[in-house]
């Protein structure tokens, strides 16, 4: 029976995919289009009595990220789930469908001085739920955490359309297990996420920028470790660096006195780095400096001018944050036997330094996306556990989950 | 079966390290909650991660149970042994192995003292950030367990935001390491708060934190908690996140002045210590707001200096103990609700007081909403208790009521695993077992906490215990 | 004691115990073996059991003669749980009730026999002939014994001291001063100077002839005997119409501040120590400079039994030149504790060689403390990890600045 027919009978809508559909190069057999939580979990349901594979999708900017599924019968797209549930403002928090656009929550909580501090590295089309699957950080996780310090709570739908939630909406609890830490940054593999709710910040008074240019010998381990530590507390330091060029630098800090407090930031740069203060981004501020060849670079701080070093080598441009010790990279494409050469010297040197390297966007399948990973057998035992049929986006993950 | 588990663990471990000395077993038999009491059927004082896996295996074998504990200061009864199992102490693992500044990271044994670490790093100006009340004697193993919070993580957040990476013994006896900066799914996330049901905890990665350029403490005392409510409630709209923000109720307060002389501003009907730490530009700026919001109490004093601050930080400190000192008998009970909520609930929870005849200390971590009622009563009075134990559990219905949390920082333990259906649904529970079933399908760790009807884990259908090497290498895929 | 003989300990003192466990970590014995059992609260525990009906087991009464009665416990712990009565009357009933083996018996009958006359104790000092033919004998009959021969300093020459020293300038008080058993015999030059610290301070200074003070029984549990030495003592400085008494070893301080409620009756004079009473009675004669770095060491029956912390670094720090640095892990006791070091010598080894890294770790050229027992347990520790360095008591230190000479190559 085709997927179409297995959904039918379910009532949710569907529709024929689209070239926006893909899913690292595979065509879903068809898209469905739940309006609520009860919906994804009919859907699911549905699915895995016919052994249908699921990938649920936001809105769409990161189907390229992660290994290709390995089948697609049915994609689940989110973007009709798509209501701000609860802004309690007097609480600093929100809860929302996973539908709901980065931007249109912003949107909102801005109407109310607040925001979520996760800057999204993404197009104005993520959304929250998508944010939450990749577990990507932008700038400011340095200060505020990445998003699963942000998120407080969550409903998700596993593969056999069981709905269950844990947090909640309150900042401060310890009731049972963390399932939003589990399933933030699982690539869809464990189940769908359905609701979301997360801590809000005030939004800041005031935001300066410090920029500067540096040679790549002067991001020393030194100046990053004074730079993490500084007392006048930067949100997000970063770095970018076309391939093999200099290094462009910027600091930003927030608040009241984000003015000096800027310039504090800066005397803690080398002489010959004359920063800037100003009240605008440079025009790369956290956004991701590749499209097709995206790769990540984890490691200890102190280690950063290392990286660079490695990453020069290898041929790749960086952007990201010393500070957390957490970059991305990218390179022009110029076939996969380079690639692959390319990630595996910087996965040696990265991993060498206590860091890993992983790939989560790339046209070939020759390149290992994830490199070393630890505990992988534990994984495979939680996977088996949520998804036992092996029906949530096959294959996208670490050591093919 | 535990006295051939407990010959094997002699052969394992150094002489002293277990003990089997009924009248010393019992020395183990509680942790800080006492209400619930079991003596262990051996205590293992290992000194390496290799000792405990060791240990764990055996019980393996045996399909023996077995419980970590720590310090001993759980307020849930999370470390109540089982006395058909063993209790592994960690008490004996305190070596800081390492501290990483540049990297602003340091590595510890799991019995090392949350204080202990800043202390350690204290000089070259930085420190841990996660302050439990109890900081100065519970452990990092406990803390990782618990998703210990404190005063200060309001701002600055809990364990969980703080810990990198954790070397694990599996409930199965292997050594895992679980690293935040590991590619996969976020077990370490998972793993810290789950109260040694997915295994020990053997080694443990912390971020340092900079201590701040400025800190400032006001204390400010108001005539009502219903206005000391507001003060929060006020502090937050404008847009500032202090370090922390704590209020005491009058009886809290007169149970804090018997102990340590705290002298708080007398007749106060509340305190609220609001703390600033951040760059002093920063501080200096919120400090001006912060006197306007506070304008309405009676008395203000303010700690620029750690003198003046400890001064004013003593009382709180000291007021969960202190309560010994006005009431014969006490229940700590730990709750959180939407900070919002604060003002209606705190007069909910006077109604009972009232209804009950048992009074209620408030004191608590008011800027997250995390309410810590102590309830009063004299065990020697027939029917107290159970009058009491009714309140403090009306107390968690409120909390829920208001859409928060059966437990804010204390834990499940033994104690609330009763109470976990009233937050969540079945399917809720099942699914967090899952968890627990893939790291302790058999459930030998720390069974009976937690969940109120442990799950049966079963085999997985279709698949193999333990993962085929076929699989493992990536040549084979598993259906 | 509250419970009186033959009680053992109070089951309301062991119920204001809520099992917080904030004294574990200031317990020199849970610091060393990080067991419940040998912790405060372990033992607080122990003693529910005793008072539930087990009876006392050998393994119970090793972990309360495992106890230094340093007090840490006391200063901890937020509830205000009275250990130090608990365990005083614990001991009593471990006397009572347990049989120990006859070796340890013959131990500790001789050290009792020995400490609180000093008389006895003085045969015991090195140099004198006995001491010498002692020292190897005492080691090979019991290592006890030996870390007792191994533990007494050089002596300096004895120096008697005047029944009455008086005034210098204006009097602004009469007082009356405890010589103590090990003081007088150890550290005569100790008791030296503070007479003339009292005295060049303004005071009349009262010296009876005095006898031991009960401190060393009431910590061992031998009650009767305690209370028979803090009769005599009572009887010594109400006949010397002394309304305050001044005491310089912290130990025999923290226990005659006790004495109401191990006679039951209140004694008519008052027990200061010396810091305690200096502070109190404010400055009036000039401090001459003393140039040196000095590291302050806690007694644990000072700064926990009587929670004098503060005044003893105000007075040293008040000194010129004088430059005070903290030891870490001030808090936790030294091992010497009494006669711990005879009873549990290897743990007051253990404790002493944490010490003496934690003192060493100060830099500093001097080590002050106000208990003779201390002095010599991290002197001795500090010798044998190869790092000498000089000791003082307060008293020294205050008298050589008072006096304007430089401290006594012996202090
Ligand atoms: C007076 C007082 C004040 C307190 N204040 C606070 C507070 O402000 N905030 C707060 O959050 N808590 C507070 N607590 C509670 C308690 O101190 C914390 O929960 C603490 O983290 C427990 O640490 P512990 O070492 O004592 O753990 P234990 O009590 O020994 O154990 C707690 C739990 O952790 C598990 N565990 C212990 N070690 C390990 C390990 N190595 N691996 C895996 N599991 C392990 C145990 O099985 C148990 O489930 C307070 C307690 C007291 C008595
Ligand atoms: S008196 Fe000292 S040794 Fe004894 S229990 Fe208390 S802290 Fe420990
Ligand atoms: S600190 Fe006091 S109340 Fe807490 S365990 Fe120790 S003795 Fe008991």
């Amino acid at each position: 029976m085709a997927s179409r027919d297995v959904l039918a009978a379910t009532g949710v809508a569907l529709r024929g995919p689209g070239p926006g559909d893909l899913v690292g190069g595979v065509t879903p057999g068809v898209v469905a289009l739940p309006e609520s939580v009860e919906e994804i979990a009919a859907v699911l349901r549905a699915c895995a009595g016919a052994g249908l594979a699921v990938v649920p999708a936001g809105g769409g900017t990161k189907l390229h990220w992660g290994a290709p599924p390995e089948r697609c019968d049915v994609l689940l797209d989110l973007c009709c789930l798509n209501r701000v549930l609860e802004h309690a403002a007097g609480d600093l928090v929100v809860r929302v469908q996973a539908g709901v656009t980065v931007d249109a929550l912003a949107a909102t909580l801005g109407g109310k001085g607040q925001e979520l501090a996760l800057d999204v590295p993404f197009d104005s089309g993520a959304t929250v739920g998508g944010t939450l699957a990749v577990g990507a950080a932008g700038p400011r996780s340095f200060r505020y955490g990445a998003a699963r310090d942000l998120l407080i709570g969550v409903t998700v739908v596993l593969a056999d359309g069981t709905v269950a939630k844990s947090g909640g909406k309150v900042v401060k609890n310890v009731a049972g297990y963390d399932l939003g830490k589990l399933f933030t940054g699982s690539y869809g593999t464990l189940g769908v996420i359905a609701e979301a709710a997360f801590r809000l910040h005030p939004l800041p008074a005031r935001r300066r920028w410090l920029t500067a240019e540096l040679a790549a010998g002067e991001v020393t381990g030194g100046l990053v470790a004074a730079l993490a530590a500084s007392q006048a507390e930067p949100s997000a330091v970063e770095v970018d660096r076309p391939a093999g060029g200099r290094v462009a630098l910027a600091a930003l800090v927030e608040g009241e006195a984000a003015e000096e407090r800027a310039l504090a930031v800066r005397d803690l740069l080398p002489g010959t780095a004359d920063g800037e203060v100003g009240d605008t981004a440079p025009a790369w501020w956290g956004l991701l400096p590749g499209e097709r060849v995206l790769v990540e670079a984890r490691f200890p701080p102190a280690s950063t001018a290392a990286v660079l070093a490695a990453a020069e080598e290898a041929g790749f441009a960086l952007r990201g944050s010393p500070v957390s010790g957490r970059t991305w990279l990218t390179a022009r494409d110029s076939g996969e036997r380079e690639l692959r050469e390319a990630v595996t010297r910087l996965r040696g040197r990265v991993e060498g330094e206590g860091g890993r390297v992983t790939v989560p966007a790339s046209p070939y399948e020759g390149v290992d996306r994830w490199g070393r990973v630890g505990a992988l057998p534990l994984m495979r035992r939680v996977k088996e556990r949520f998804d036992p049929g092996r029906v949530m986006s096959p294959g996208r993950f670490v050591g093919g989950i | 079966m535990l006295d051939s588990l407990t010959a094997a663990l002699r052969e394992l471990l150094p002489h002293d390290a277990v003990i089997t000395d009924p009248v010393r077993l019992r020395t183990y038999e509680c942790d800080g909650l006492t209400y619930h009491r079991a003596t262990p059927g051996v205590v293992v004082l290992p000194e390496s991660a290799e000792q405990i896996a060791g240990v764990v295996r055996l019980c393996n074998e045996t399909g023996v149970p077995f419980v970590a504990r720590g310090s001993g200061t759980g307020l849930s009864g999370g470390a109540l042994p089982r006395e058909d199992g063993v209790l592994i102490v960690t008490s004996k693992m305190r070596r800081i192995l390492e501290i990483d500044l540049p990297n602003r990271r340091a590595v510890v044994e799991p019995g090392v003292t949350n204080l202990a670490i800043t202390e350690a790093v204290r000089d070259q100006g930085f420190y841990y950030a996660p302050d439990p009340s109890s900081q100065q004697v519970c452990s990092i193993g406990g803390n990782v367990a618990e998703n210990s919070g404190g005063a200060h993580c309001l701002k600055h957040g809990f364990t969980v935001n703080h810990v990198e990476a954790c070397e694990v013994v599996t409930p199965d006896g292997d050594i895992v390491v679980l690293d935040r900066m590991d590619p996969g799914y976020d077990l370490l996330g998972a793993f810290v708060g789950s109260e040694g049901t997915l295994g020990v905890a053997t080694k443990v990665t912390v971020r340092l934190t900079r201590v701040p350029e400025a800190v400032t403490t006001v204390l400010a005392a108001y005539g009502t908690i219903e206005q000391g409510g507001e003060a929060v409630s006020a502090i937050i709209a404008a847009g500032i996140v202090p370090a922390a923000i704590e209020m005491m109720d009058a009886l809290s307060i007169e149970a804090a002045e018997a102990a340590v002389r705290c002298a708080y501003p007398s007749g106060a009907g509340a305190v609220l210590i609001v703390e600033l730490d951040g760059p002093r530009a920063e501080v200096a700026r919120q400090f001006a707001r912060l006197l306007e919001i506070c304008s309405g109490a009676f008395e203000l004093r303010v700690a620029d200096d750690p003198a003046e601050r400890a001064a004013i930080w003593k009382g709180r400190k000291s007021a969960f103990a202190a309560v010994g000192r006005i009431s014969p008998a006490y229940i700590v009970q730990d709750g959180v609700v939407p900070r919002t909520s604060l003002p209606q609930v705190l007069a909910a929870i006077d109604g009972l007081s009232r209804e009950h005849g048992i009074r209620v200390a408030n004191v608590f971590h008011a800027g997250d909403g995390n309410l810590h009622p102590l309830v009063l009563f004299d065990d020697a009075e027939p029917g107290a208790g159970e009058r009491a134990e009714a309140v403090s559990g009306a107390i968690l219905d409120l909390c829920i009521r208001h859409g928060g949390s059966i437990t804010g920082e204390h834990g499940v333990g033994v104690d609330k695993a009763k109470h976990m259906p009233r937050m969540f649904s079945a399917d809720d529970l099942d699914t967090m077992q899952l968890v627990r079933c893939a790291f302790d399908p058999r459930g030998l760790s720390n069974p009976g906490k937690v969940f109120p009807t442990p799950r049966l884990c079963g085999e997985v259908p279709g698949v193999r215990r333990g993962v085929h090497p076929l699989v493992e290498s990536g040549k084979a895929e598993q259906f | 004691m509250t419970g009186g003989p033959g009680t053992g300990p109070d089951p309301k003192l062991i119920g204001d115990c809520v099992h917080c466990g904030f004294c574990l970590p200031t317990c020199p014995t849970y610091v060393l073996w990080g067991e419940e059992m040998d912790s405060p609260r372990g033992r607080i525990h122990l003693m529910g059991q005793h008072v539930e009906g087990t009876p006392i087991t050998p393994e119970m009464a090793g972990h309360f003669d495992a106890c230094l009665g340093c007090m840490a416990c006391v200063t901890a712990c937020p509830s205000g749980v009275r250990y130090d009565r608990l365990i005083e009357q614990t001991r009593v009933a471990v006397e009572r009730e347990h049989e120990r083996d006859p070796q340890e018996r013959a131990v500790r009958g001789l050290v009792f026999s020995l400490f609180p006359y000093p008389s006895r104790l003085r045969l015991l000092r090195p140099g004198t002939g006995l001491a010498r033919q002692m020292a190897g004998f005492l080691g090979r009959a019991h290592p006890s014994l030996g870390a007792m021969a191994a533990l007494a300093p050089r002596v300096p020459r004895r120096q008697r001291l005047p029944r009455l020293v008086r005034a210098r300038g204006e009097r602004r008080a009469v007082v009356g001063m405890l010589t103590g058993c090990v003081q007088r015999e150890f550290f005569p030059q100790v008791n030296a100077a503070t007479a003339r610290v009292l005295a060049l301070e303004g005071c009349d200074v009262v010296i009876p002839r005095q006898g031991c003070c009960g401190a060393l029984s009431v910590h061992s549990g031998r009650e009767d005997q305690a209370r028979r030495l803090a009769r005599r003592t009572v009887r010594t400085f109400e006949r010397a119409g002394v309304d305050t008494v001044v005491v310089n070893a912290a130990g025999c301080g923290s226990s005659m501040k006790e004495y109401a409620d191990l006679l039951g009756k209140r004694p008519v004079f008052r027990v200061v120590d010396l810091s305690e009473f200096l502070a109190e009675l404010g400055p009036a004669a000039e401090r001459h400079p003393l140039p040196m770095t000095v590291a302050y060491h806690d007694a644990c029956h000072l700064a926990h039994a009587q929670g004098v912390r503060a005044q003893p670094r105000a007075l040293l720090g008040a000194i010129p030149g004088l430059e005070l640095r903290e030891v870490p892990e001030s808090a936790i006791c030294c091992g010497s504790a009494g006669t711990y070091n005879i009873f549990q010598p290897e743990a007051a080894r253990d404790l002493g060689d944490r010490k003496a890294a934690a003192v060493a770790a100060t830099g500093a050229e001097l080590l002050v403390s106000a208990n003779p027992g201390c002095t010599m347990q991290i002197s001795a520790a500090m010798r044998r990890a190869g790092r000498e360095i000089r000791v003082a008591h307060v008293a020294e230190v205050l008298d050589a600045s008072l006096r304007g000479v430089s401290l006594g190559r012996d202090a």
